[in-house]
C-alpha cells in the first residue's frame, strides 16, 4: 500500500491543477466580458455553500450526478464508453415512481423496493446494449443512445397513461411523502433544503463500486477485459458475460440516480426531458479519473458549479448564458488533465536529473 | 585527418523518473558507412536514437552534424537536416496508397490539388534506383509486412535523408525478406547514405555493419570494427558475461501421448480453410517443433488448440480427453498453457502490475480468491516466487506495471506464469521473438527442463535456428497442411527450408 | 482528497471575503431613486425562444425602459420543481422580490415559494400554484394569469379563412395539454364561421390535427408539415414550440420554390420568424397571447401599489390580452377589417367561443 500512495497524491495534484486552470480560464472568459471574477467566483461558492441550506441543495445537485458518473465510471473501467446513462436514470426513475406511487407499504420498506426497481429499470436498460454488445457486436456507444431515446419516449407515453398528475400536464403525480427520500429530520436540519437519503445512499454506493473494482475477483476479471479484451479471453475469462454484467451494473448505478432524482431531488417524474445528468456523468467521470471516489467529489465540485451559477448570474451583470459557458469552459479545462501530466513528468524529471547530477550518483533501472 | 563525421553524439546523457537511460555515450557514424547500435532491450539504444531524431532532449551532451553543433528539437528538424528514421513499428496510414503515405505532411501542390502524378513517378524512380520494388499505387492495407517497411524507407528517402536509422528493422519480416533488406542497405551505402542499425541479432551486425557501438545498461561499453571481432566477443560485450549459442539437451525418451490432433479442419477469419487435415501427436517428455514460413496456418491450428478460435471439424485431445469443443478455461485445466504469440496483445494486461498479471489464469483458485475477494497475500506470495524463480527483473517488484517492463522480461513474466501452472502441454508460440540473447537463452532452458521433467512442447516458431537447436521432432506446416514430420537429427536448414516451402520430404515419425 | 475540498472552502472563503470588503465601499453612493426589482425564471427555453420566456422578458424590459424597473432573469438548470424554486431563491437572495415566470411548468414551484418568501410578489403566467393536486392556492403575494386562448385561435381561424377563402387548413400542437388544445379547438371554430357566416370554405380534417408530443422536436416538425402540405393543405396553424420552427422551416423551403402554403403563428408575432425572401413571410398571421402585455401590466400595478395579489386573472378579448397582431402584412386590410370587426363581436359576448372540444373532430 505504501508504494501506491505517492500515486493517488499525484492523481489528486493534476486533479487539482486542472480544477484550478479551469477556474483561471473561466476567471479570463468573465473579464473579457467586462466582469469582476473575483466576485463571480465569490458569488458562485456563496451561492453554492453560504448557508446550511444552499450546502444541502448542492450536495443534492450532486447526487444525482455522483450514480451517474459511478455508472459511466464503471462501464470505463471495464472498457465500455456508456452514454446512456440519461437513459438509465430515466428507466430507473420511472420504475421507482411506478412502484412509489402505486405500492402501500410502511416508508422503509417501500423505499427499498423502489430502490429495488430502480436497479432493476436502469439495470435493463444497461443490459441490453451489453447483450447487443456481446452477442451481435453492436457497438454499445450507439446502443446506448439508442436506448436513451427508448427510455425518453417510454416515459413520455407511460406517464401521462398511468402516473399522470391530476392538476399537472408534464409531470407525474406527486409522490407521496412516504415514498420520497426526503426525511424530515433532514430537511429541517438543513432549513428546508432537498437534501435527501439518496446522498447517503450515493456515497455508499460509492464506497462499494470502490471495493468491488478493487478488491474483489470480479473487479479483477471486469478490469481485464476493460484493459485488454484479448488477454482476457486468452486467459480464459467470460468476456461476452462480462460485457452484459459490467453494462448492467452500469446501468443499475445510472438507474438509482433516478430514483434519488424523481423520487429525491424532485418530487415526480417528467415527460419529454432527457436529464443532462446522464451526460454530466461523463464528464464527472472523466475529471474524477475514472475512480469511485475521485466520482464522488467530482460530482460535489460539479453540485457546487451548477448550484451556485444562479446566485452569481444573480448577483452580478454575468448572464445566464456566459455563466453556462464559463461552467462548459471549466469542465473543459478539468478534462485537460492529460496535458497537466505531461508537465508534472517533464519538472519531475529535472527534478530527479537536478538530484542525480548533484550527487552523482547514477540511478539504475530495475533491470533490463 | 578524414573528413568530420557525418554524426557525433558526445558525452549524451538522458534520465527518466527513476533511470538513467543514457549516461554519458558517445557515438560517431562516419559517410557511407553502416554503424551497429548494439544493446539488449531497454539498454538505452531507442533512447539515444530518439535524440537524435529530436524526439527527446538530452540533459547533456551535443550532436554535431559534418562537425557542426546542433540542436534538434523535433522530427521535422531531424528530417530537414537530413536525418531519418525508420520505426520499428510502422506509422502508415491503412487505407492511403502508397504514394499518399510517403508525400503526407509535403504534399507536392499543384493549383490547389495535390500533385501526386510526379510524386509518383519520383517514388518509382527512387524504388528502381535503390531495388525496392515498390509499386507507389497500392493501398499499405493490401501490401505486405515487409513492404511497408520498405515504404518507411522510401518515405525517408523521398525526404532526402542522408542518414538513415533503422530500429530493429528484421524484427517482423521473414528470413528472405532479412536477405531483401540487407541488400537495399547495401545498395544505399553504395549511394552514399550512411545508416545506423539498432539492433541486437548479431548475424546481422556481421553481415552488413562496418563498426558496432555496443551499450548496456545505459552506459557505453565500447565501439569495435565488425570484421576484427567475433559474434562471441561482441554477446559478452552486451550481455557483460559469456554466452553460450549451443543449447545443451540430453536425449531421452518420450512419454506418453499428451497431445492428440486428429483430422483438423479450422477456417480462418477471411473464411478460408486457414488448417486443412491436420494429424500431430505431441509426447510428454519431447519438444516438437512445428516450422513453416509466417502465415501458412500456424495462428490458426494454435487458436484451435487453446480454444480461440472454432474448429470446422476434426478432434483435439489432451491426455487423451476430448477438448474439441470445450472453451479456454477448461483446456487450461486440462493442462494445458500458451505462450501466445502477440505478448501484448494477448500474453499480457499491461495497465494490470505484474503479480496481477500472473494470476491471469487462475485467479478464480481457491488460493486466491477469499469469498469473493482478493487474497492479496496469497497474490503477492505466488508473485515473489515467479519473479524469483524467472528472473523477471521489475523495477518495483510485484507492483511493477507490466507495461514499464522490458520486452525481455515481459516474455519472461508469461513464460514463468504459463511453466508455474506445471502444464502437461506447453505451446510456446515465437516464444523468444524481438528478444536479446541473455533472454532467448533463459527461455531456452526453460522450455528444455519443462521436457525434461517429462512434460509436452509444442514449439512454434518462425526463425528455423531455434527450431532446430531445440526441437525433438520436427513438423512442417505449409498452406495449413503438414507436409512433412521428421526427427529433428534427421535434417538439416536447408532440407527444412526446403520443406518451408512446400516441397515434402518423406514423412517419418 | 479531503484537500480539494478544503481548497475549494478556502477558495469560497477568500473570494467571499473581497467581495464582501468591496460591496462594502461601493454602496455608500447607490442612495439613488428605488427602482423596482424584477426578476424571472426562465422555462426549459431560452430566453430568445420567440415564445413564452422572450414575450414575459420583452414585458419586463418596457417596463424597465421606463425607468422604474431593474431586471434580471436566470436560466434553471433543470426543469424539475426544486430547479425552478432554487433560481427563484437565488433572485429572492440577490433583492429581486417581484419574480416573474413564464407557464405552467412552475405551478407547484411558485406553490412552494409562495408560502417559503411571503415578502415576495409573484406573476405566474398561464398557471395556477397547486401542491401537485386539486388544491391550489393563489397566495396573497401572487398572481396567477391565464388566456383565452381558444378565442386568439378563433380570430386566427377567422382570419385565415378570410383570406384563403377556399382551401384546407391542418393542426400541429405540442403537447395535448389544455392550452394548445384550446388554440386548437378556438381555430376549428373559427374556421367553422368564417365558413358558416361569411362565405368561406376552409376545412380541416381529422388527420390533420396532430399532437406531435413535444415542444422541442424541430425534425418531427419538418416532417409533420411536409406530410400535411404533401396532401394538399394549406394552411398549417402551429401551437408547438419548436416542432412548429420545424414546420415553419418546411414552409419557407416551400415558398422559395414558390409553392402556395401558410402558417399561422403562435403565442407572439411569428411573422419576423418566417421571413424567407427579402420581407415576405409565410407566416400569414399569429394566434397571439399578448404575454409581455401581462407581465407589464402586473408590474405597472405593483409599482401604483395595487398588485392584484391572490387573483387569478384572464387575459381575453375584453382587456386586449389575445388576438391577431396588429400588423399583419400578408392579410389584406379587408380582411384585418373585418377581423376586427369579429373581434368586437367575441369582445362584447355576441360570440361565444367555447373552450371545450364539444363535438368538434379532434
Amino acid at each position: 500500500m505504501k508504494l501506491k500512495l505517492p500515486h493517488m497524491h499525484r492523481t489528486m495534484t493534476v486533479h487539482l491543477i486542472a480544477v484550478f486552470l479551469g477556474l483561471a480560464a473561466g476567471a479570463v472568459f468573465m473579464i473579457s466580458t467586462g466582469n469582476n471574477p473575483f466576485a463571480g467566483y465569490a458569488y458562485l461558492f456563496k451561492g453554492a455553500l453560504m448557508n446550511y441550506e444552499r450546502i444541502g441543495n448542492t450536495l443534492a445537485t450532486a447526487t444525482p450526478l455522483i450514480f451517474t458518473g459511478l455508472s459511466v465510471a464503471f462501464a470505463f473501467n471495464t472498457g465500455l464508453f456508456n452514454i446512456g446513462a440519461s437513459g438509465q436514470l430515466l428507466a430507473g426513475g420511472l420504475c421507482a415512481t411506478a412502484v412509489g406511487l402505486t405500492v402501500v407499504l410502511p416508508k422503509p420498506l417501500l423505499l427499498l423496493l423502489m430502490l429495488l426497481a430502480a436497479i432493476v429499470g436502469g439495470g435493463l436498460w444497461g443490459f441490453i446494449p451489453g447483450f447487443l454488445k456481446a452477442l451481435f457486436n453492436v457497438h454499445e456507444v450507439v446502443a446506448t443512445i439508442m436506448m436513451n431515446w427508448i427510455a425518453y419516449w417510454v416515459v413520455n407515453y407511460t406517464v401521462p397513461a398511468y402516473f399522470k398528475g391530476e392538476f399537472l400536464e408534464t409531470e407525474s403525480r406527486k409522490i407521496p411523502d412516504i415514498a420520497s427520500l426526503r426525511v424530515p429530520w433532514l430537511t429541517e436540519l438543513l432549513d428546508g433544503s432537498y437534501l435527501n437519503l439518496g446522498f447517503f445512499i450515493a456515497i455508499f454506493v460509492s464506497l462499494v463500486i470502490w471495493v468491488i473494482l478493487k478488491k474483489t475477483v470480479l473487479g479483477y476479471e471486469l478490469k481485464a477485459a476493460g484493459f485488454n479484451r484479448h488477454a482476457a479471453e486468452y486467459a480464459g475469462m467470460k468476456v461476452n458475460r462480462n460485457i452484459v454484467l459490467s453494462m448492467t451494473i452500469a446501468g443499475a448505478l445510472a438507474g438509482i440516480g433516478g430514483l434519488s432524482l424523481y423520487a429525491g431531488y424532485a418530487v415526480n417524474i417528467q415527460i419529454g426531458i432527457l436529464p443532462n445528468q446522464g451526460f454530466d456523468g461523463i464528464a464527472v467521470s472523466l475529471l474524477g479519473a475514472n475512480s469511485p471516489i475521485g466520482v464522488l467529489f467530482t460530482a460535489l465540485f460539479f453540485g457546487i458549479l451548477h448550484s451556485g451559477k444562479g446566485f452569481m448570474n444573480a448577483m452580478t451583470e454575468i448572464p445566464p448564458e456566459i455563466g453556462e459557458t464559463i461552467i462548459a469552459i471549466l469542465i473543459y479545462f478539468a478534462a485537460t488533465k492529460i496535458l497537466i501530466e505531461r508537465f508534472l513528468d517533464k519538472m519531475n524529471t529535472r527534478f530527479v536529473n537536478r538530484i542525480s547530477v548533484q550527487t552523482g550518483e547514477v540511478i539504475e533501472k530495475g533491470g533490463n | 585527418m578524414e573528413n568530420p563525421p557525418i554524426i557525433e553524439m558526445k558525452g549524451i546523457r538522458k534520465g527518466f523518473p527513476g533511470i538513467v537511460a543514457n549516461d554519458d555515450i558517445t557515438i560517431t557514424l562516419q559517410k557511407g558507412e553502416v554503424l551497429a547500435l548494439l544493446g539488449e532491450n531497454g539498454a538505452g539504444k531507442s533512447t539515444l536514437m530518439s535524440i537524435l531524431f529530436g524526439l527527446y532532449r538530452p540533459d547533456r551532451g551535443t550532436i554535431s552534424i559534418k562537425g557542426k553543433e546542433v540542436q534538434i528539437s523535433s522530427p521535422t528538424q531531424a528530417n530537414d537536416m537530413g536525418i531519418g528514421m525508420v520505426h520499428q513499428h510502422f506509422k502508415l496510414v491503412h487505407n492511403f496508397t502508397i504514394t499518399e503515405n510517403i508525400v503526407l505532411g509535403l504534399e507536392p501542390r499543384k493549383g490547389l490539388g495535390m500533385d501526386l502524378e510526379s510524386a509518383s513517378k519520383r517514388i518509382k524512380q527512387l524504388s528502381e534506383h535503390y531495388g525496392l520494388n515498390v509499386d507507389p499505387d497500392e493501398k499499405i492495407e493490401d501490401v505486405s509486412v515487409g513492404m511497408q517497411q520498405r515504404v518507411e524507407i522510401l518515405k525517408m528517402l523521398y525526404r532526402d535523408a542522408e542518414v538513415l536509422i533503422f530500429d530493429e528493422p528484421t524484427a517482423v519480416l521473414t528470413p528472405q525478406e532479412i536477405q531483401d533488406l540487407m541488400k537495399i542497405m547495401k545498395n544505399m551505402i553504395d549511394e552514399g547514405k550512411s545508416i545506423i542499425l539498432i539492433t541486437h541479432k548479431l548475424k546481422e551486425i556481421k553481415a552488413i555493419a562496418d563498426r558496432c557501438t555496443v551499450i548496456r545498461r545505459g552506459k557505453l561499453i565500447g565501439t569495435v570494427d565488425v570484421a576484427d571481432t567475433s559474434t562471441e566477443a561482441m554477446a559478452e560485450m552486451m550481455v557483460g558475461r559469456e554466452v553460450s549459442f549451443t543449447v545443451d539437451k540430453e536425449d531421452r525418451e518420450v512419454d506418453k501421448k499428451v497431445l492428440e490432433i486428429q483430422g483438423l479442419n479450422v477456417i480462418n477469419r477471411r473464411g478460408v480453410m486457414g488448417v486443412k487435415d491436420f494429424w500431430l501427436d505431441v509426447y510428454g517428455g519431447e519438444i516438437l517443433g512445428l516450422a513453416g514460413v509466417d502465415g501458412n496456418g500456424q495462428t490458426e491450428l494454435v487458436e484451435a488448440l487453446t480454444g480461440l478460435t472454432r474448429v470446422e471439424s476434426g478432434k483435439i485431445l489432451i491426455n487423451g480427453k476430448d477438448v474439441t469443443h470445450s472453451n479456454i478455461r477448461e483446456r487450461i485445466e486440462s493442462g494445458l498453457a500458451h505462450i501466445p504469440e502477440d505478448r501484448q496483445k494477448r500474453g499480457l494486461v499491461l495497465d494490470y502490475s505484474v503479480e496481477d498479471n500472473f494470476i491471469l489464469e487462475n485467479y478464480g483458485d481457491d488460493r486466491f480468491n477469499t469469498y469473493g475477494f482478493m487474497n492479496r497475500g496469497a497474490i503477492r506470495e505466488n508473485s515473489e516466487a515467479i519473479i524469483l524463480d524467472f528472473d523477471v527483473r521489475a523495477g518495483q517488484g510485484s507492483d511493477t506495471p507490466a507495461r514499464s517492463l522490458s520486452g525481455g522480461n515481459q516474455q519472461k513474466a508469461i513464460v514463468g506464469r504459463e511453466i508455474s501452472h506445471n502444464p502437461d502441454l506447453l505451446i510456446a508460440v515465437q516464444p523468444t521473438r524481438g528478444l536479446d540473447v541473455g533472454s532467448i537463452e533463459y527461455i531456452h532452458k526453460r522450455l528444455i527442463e519443462q521436457r525434461d521433467s517429462g512434460k509436452a512442447v509444442l514449439l512454434v516458431s518462425l526463425e528455423l535456428d531455434e527450431i532446430l537447436d531445440l526441437s525433438d521432432r520436427i513438423a512442417v506446416i505449409s498452406h495449413g497442411e503438414l507436409i512433412g514430420l521428421v526427427n529433428a537429427d534427421e535434417i538439416d536448414e536447408n532440407e527444412a527450408g526446403l520443406m518451408m516451402a512446400g516441397v515434402a520430404k518423406g514423412s517419418k515419425s | 482528497m479531503k484537500k480539494a475540498l478544503i481548497v475549494l472552502f478556502a477558495l469560497a472563503l477568500v473570494f467571499g471575503g473581497l467581495v464582501s470588503c468591496k460591496k462594502k465601499a461601493a454602496e455608500a453612493p447607490e442612495v439613488t431613486v428605488e427602482k423596482l426589482k424584477v426578476g424571472m425564471v426562465t422555462d426549459a427555453g431560452t430566453i430568445d425562444d420567440k415564445s413564452f420566456n422572450q414575450g414575459t422578458w420583452e414585458g419586463i424590459l418596457r417596463a424597465s425602459a421606463e425607468g422604474t424597473v431593474s431586471e434580471k432573469y436566470l436560466k434553471p438548470t433543470g426543469t424539475t420543481e426544486a430547479d425552478y424554486v432554487k433560481e427563484i431563491g437565488n433572485l429572492y437572495d440577490a433583492g429581486y422580490k417581484f419574480i416573474v415566470t413564464p407557464g405552467f411548468k412552475f405551478e407547484t414551484a411558485i406553490f412552494a415559494a409562495q408560502t417559503k418568501y411571503p415578502d415576495a410578489r409573484f406573476v405566474l403566467i398561464d398557471g395556477i400554484p397547486h401542491p401537485g393536486d386539486w388544491n391550489a392556492v393563489v397566495g396573497d403575494n401572487t398572481v396567477s394569469i391565464f388566456f383565452a386562448e381558444h378565442e386568439s385561435g378563433f380570430l386566427a381561424g377567422v382570419a385565415t379563412a378570410l383570406q384563403l377563402g377556399e382551401g384546407e387548413a391542418g393542426f400541429i400542437g405540442g403537447m395535448e395539454i389544455p392550452p394548445v388544445q384550446k388554440f386548437n379547438w378556438g381555430f376549428q371554430q373559427g374556421l367553422a364561421y368564417a365558413n358558416d357566416n361569411l362565405d368561406t370554405n376552409v376545412l380541416i380534417k381529422a388527420e390533420n390535427i396532430i399532437y406531435q408530443g413535444t415542444f422541442s422536436e424541430v425534425a418531427a416538425g419538418q416532417q409533420l408539415g411536409a406530410g400535411m402540405f404533401d396532401k394538399g393543405v394549406d394552411v398549417i396553424f402551429c401551437a408547438a414550440g419548436g416542432v412548429g420552427l420545424g414546420a415553419i422551416n418546411e414552409a419557407k423551403a416551400r415558398a422559395k420554390k414558390n409553392e402556395d402554403v401558410w402558417i399561422v403563428g403562435v403565442d407572439v408575432d411569428q411573422y419576423a420568424h418566417g421571413i424567407y425572401e427579402g420581407d415576405k413571410s409565410i407566416i400569414l398571421t399569429s394566434a397571439m397571447k399578448y404575454i409581455d402585455v401581462a407581465a407589464y401590466d402586473m408590474i405597472q400595478a405593483e409599482i401604483e401599489g395595487n398588485f392584484p395579489g391572490g387573483q387569478i386573472l384572464t387575459m381575453d378579448s375584453t382587456n386586449a390580452g389575445v388576438g391577431i397582431p396588429p400588423g399583419n402584412p400578408n392579410l389584406d386590410s379587408s380582411v384585418e377589417n373585418k377581423v376586427a370587426d369579429v373581434f368586437n363581436l367575441v369582445k362584447s359576448g355576441s360570440i361565444v367561443v367555447s373552450a371545450e372540444q364539444g363535438n368538434l373532430v379532434k
